[in-house]
């Protein structure tokens, strides 16, 4: 009998059907991976199961029988946990306080500290999730607070674990140690659902994958007979290629240069600490690292939204240290954000407007301070042909359009600039498969026309599948400058946590 | 909670115009209190009417929507790049004094005297308007509460120099000196000057900046997403400031038309008892800035206005009727706006 079933989950919001009869069995003890692109409705299946919301037709079984969460804690109290991808964590206070908040050990009126911190400690021990139980949440790196998340599901005696894209914050050897906490806690005969669009990891870890498009559920597959390809080819609909074809790059001059790039932070010791790096035209460079390390800070220094607290900046031999954002796009530098809506894009605007920014001031666009909504409207189409932008009419505000179309739209923009130097920070985060194969062609098809390009990610397959030279960035500072050829997914991984070659 | 936010952003395509819905309320709401204080409500409704769009008082309407149309475009210049400037009432008064008090001193030709008085007052209350814009690029002081604050010392200062060294010490009133009519604005027809066709032309130029020019696409971009702006090579300290001028220019204005075309001199706190400045912010709100749809918002207002005074003269309704009206029109709108964002 399966430990917990989905039959037939229908779910609307208003016309659009999130959940369409989604069926789903997991068996006792069993690491069970929930796989799809974006919009596929793997969100709104694990709200469902955790009692988030109720769905509009069919029903949640857990060991056959038939149940009905009201809220998320009928569901805990059926033995139910949920890891989100945002932790739900007080900050203020410490590990302990944390994990049994909402069902505190007392005595009398008053919390039983004392036996809370012994079960705790107790707790983790037994599960080998090494946390010290006095720590402030705040103080703790993201790998630690996701194992304080687990804690708290098992502190509860969750019999079925949700995680929701848990590996997205994590470093390679975090993620493993995640794994291996999964693993366990499967040998013990829990159950782990790992809701998680990223391949390799659902192949390391998981017994059988469920695989949803459109909100139905197109394949439930043993991992161990399956492949790649089969499980890409279920989450699309199609085939993709996985891998990245690039030919050898043909350097030129250095576009981009920084020299001892400093940028104070919010701590003692500043967010970027002499940074200097340099890249040529014609090849692309890939800072790896752990979100959170200095990169935010040492792209917008270098594109001129923060002025550096020291060093020197140069695009196209160009001092543009102490320039704002147009002085840095003149000298040329064309800049895709981390955050395409709340940076990249105007969402309540068209996509004309979007498409013309940074272009608005010079002719065919504007002519003697006065734009042409001709020009601009003519020039918004041609780039939706050309990039396959999926939008009705240039005239669509871009709030409406999915992830991967809002992306093409600040892409198409960017790289329309035909800048000799691009900076692109995360392009592909939460994408799916087929936006993140189109933009990984452009960024070479960009390498490969002679721009420099600067790839800033925490998604370490990218910089290895895209990059040419790896630099990795961890405390603010570059650990080191590792050509492709050396750039191992092992000790790039390593890097990021921190420890250089000589220490390991 | 993919399909959730895809589901709201179509929404609205299915409900009917916010604008016109809101106004169908606020005259149930209206009429409802209308008839609970025992009056006929289809009768107060058609004196509205009659009292602001028949011929004999389209000209009233329009005398005062002259300055509540100038109020809703200070408002909607700076709403239109995500600002808001809140001293209005301050802008209005220096560019009032400015006006009644340049003609008193100033020789030459009527006709230069009143401009003269007209582009001073501007440039007065423009200049005063940076202060909050400067405050906030460069010291932090956010605009919404500096531009607010600021209104208080002119208003205070105005009211001063008014009531004591440029008191008209004929008259027992805290006012100036009456201007020389050779520099009162040029008379089209009744209470009709021509500083009614000046905010027209500037209403005109204000929908062509922003519909037409660089400045007003990065002014839209802007407010719709100011990160986006500064990302796109915006420079957004210089355009805060520009904007600022602009809006507290034609505050200045303002004060100028109505001390130039119908008081003739300044008479302490008769530029802000009829409350221009809130009633234009309110016009803006409505239209989020958009300024086509907040000059007839302005409008909507000034009519509903004019008509609550021939209401109250014929039917005895208070005419504190319409601007019961006017402010149930703005929280229907707010309600349904905090409907529609709510869970995205």
């Amino acid at each position: 009998m399966p430990e917990i079933e989905a039959v037939g989950i229908v779910k609307r919001y208003g016309g659009l059907v999130a959940n369409d009869r989604v069926a789903l069995s997991v068996d006792r003890g069993e690491i069970h991976g929930v796989m799809g692109e974006n919009g596929a409705g793997k969100t709104t299946l694990m709200t469902i199961l955790f009692g988030l919301q109720a769905p509009d037709a069919g029903e949640i079984r857990l060991r056959g029988a038939p149940v009905c969460f009201r809220s998320p804690l009928d569901a805990m109290a059926a033995g139910m946990g949920m890891v989100h991808q945002s932790f739900k964590l007080f900050a203020s206070l410490n590990v302990w306080e944390n994990i049994v908040y909402g069902a505190e050990p007392t005595r009398g009126p008053f919390i039983d500290s004392r036996a809370a911190r012994a079960e705790v400690a107790e707790l983790a021990e037994r599960h080998r999730l090494a946390v010290d139980p006095d720590a402030a949440v705040g103080q703790l790196s993201v790998g630690v607070r996701q194992r304080v998340e687990i804690l708290k599901a098992l502190y509860r005696d969750a019999r079925i674990l949700i995680l929701d894209e848990p590996t997205a914050v994590l470093t390679p050897p975090e993620r493993d140690a995640l794994f291996s906490v999964l693993r366990r806690l499967a040998a013990e005969g829990r159950t782990v659902l790992l809701v998680t669009h990223k391949l390799h990891e659902a192949i390391a870890v998981t017994d059988r994958v469920t695989i949803l498009r459109d909100g139905r559920t197109v394949a439930s597959l043993r991992t161990a007979e399956t492949s790649p390809r089969e499980i890409i080819g279920a989450m699309t609909g199609r085939n993709v290629n996985l891998n990245v074809e690039k030919g050898p790059g043909h350097l030129g001059e250095p576009r981009l240069t920084a020299v001892d790039l400093t940028v104070a932070g919010a701590a003692a010791r500043p967010a970027v600490d002499r940074v200097s790096l340099s890249v040529r035209a014609g090849e692309i460079v890939g800072i790896a690292g752990v979100a959170g390390n200095g990169q935010n800070e040492l792209v917008e220094a270098l594109v001129g939204l923060r002025r550096p607290d020291g060093g020197r900046v140069e695009i196209c031999g160009v001092d543009v240290s102490a320039a704002d954002v147009a002085a840095h796009r003149a000298a040329g530098l064309a800049y895709i954000p981390e955050d395409r809506a709340a940076v990249g894009s105007a969402l309540q605007a068209s996509a004309a407007d979007n498409l013309a920014m940074g272009f608005q001031r010079a002719a065919p666009l504007a002519r003697g301070g006065l734009v042409n909504p001709g020009a601009i409207a003519a020039r918004a189409r041609g780039l939706i042909r050309r990039h396959a932008i999926r939008i009705p009419s240039e005239r669509m505000t871009v709030g409406r359009l999915s992830g991967g179309n809002l992306q093409k739209v600040v892409v198409a923009r960017e790289l329309s600039h035909e800048s000799p130097v691009l900076i692109a920070e995360q392009p592909t985060r939460g994408l799916d498969v087929g936006a993140t194969e189109y933009i990984h062609e452009r960024l070479v098809a960009e390498r490969d026309n002679g721009r420099a390009v600067l790839l800033v990610s925490a998604e370490l397959s990218e910089i290895l599948a895209l990059s040419d030279r790896v630099l990795v960035m961890f405390e603010g500072r570059i650990l080191d400058d590792l050509a492709q050829a050396q750039a191992e997914e092992e000790s790039v991984g390593l890097l990021m946590a921190g420890r250089t070659r000589e220490a390991t | 909670m993919n399909g959730r936010a895809r589901w709201a952003t179509f929404a609205p395509h299915l409900r009917p115009p916010p604008v016109a819905l809101a106004i169908l309320f606020s005259a149930l709401a209206g009429g409802a209190l209308v008839l609970v204080s025992g009056y006929n409500p289809l009768l107060a409704f058609a004196e509205i009417v009659k009292g602001s769009l028949s011929f004999d008082s389209l000209p009233d309407t329009l005398n005062w929507a002259t300055p509540l149309v100038g109020m809703t475009l200070v408002a909607a210049v700076s709403l239109r790049g995500g600002m808001v400037n809140l001293g209005g009432d301050g802008q209005l008064v220096i560019g009032g004094l400015i006006a009644a008090l340049l003609p008193l001193v100033m020789p030459g030709p009527g006709g230069l005297v009143s401009v003269s008085a007209l582009s001073t007052a501007a440039l007065g209350a423009g200049l005063y308007a940076t202060l909050a814009a400067w405050g906030e690029t460069r010291h932090g002081i956010p605009m919404l509460i500096s531009s607010l604050l600021l209104s208080y010392p002119a208003v205070g200062v105005t009211s001063y120099l008014a009531r004591f060294p440029f008191r008209d010490v004929t008259t027992g009133l805290p006012q100036t000196a009456m201007i020389p009519a050779a520099a009162r604005l040029y008379v089209l027809s009744g209470a009709l000057n021509v500083g009614s066709l000046l905010i027209a032309a500037i209403a005109v130029t204000v929908i062509f900046v922003d519909r037409r020019t660089v400045a007003g696409y990065e002014l839209r971009m802007r407010g719709n997403n100011l990160r986006f702006a500064g990302y796109g090579g915006v420079n957004l300290e210089r355009q805060a400031i520009g904007t600022m001028f602009i809006s507290g220019a034609i505050a200045g204005l303002v004060g100028a038309i109505v001390v130039l075309g119908s008081q003739f001199r300044f008479i302490d706190g008769a530029l802000l008892t009829p409350a221009y400045t809130w009633s234009g912010l309110m016009a803006a709100l409505l239209a989020s800035g958009e300024p086509a749809g907040a000059i007839l918002a302005g409008l909507f207002f000034a009519a509903l206005q004019t008509g609550g005074f021939a209401m109250q003269r014929e039917t005895s309704v208070p005419r504190v009727l319409t601007l019961v009206l006017q402010a149930i029109v703005i929280l229907f709108l707010a309600i349904r706006q905090g409907v529609g964002t709510r869970g995205r």
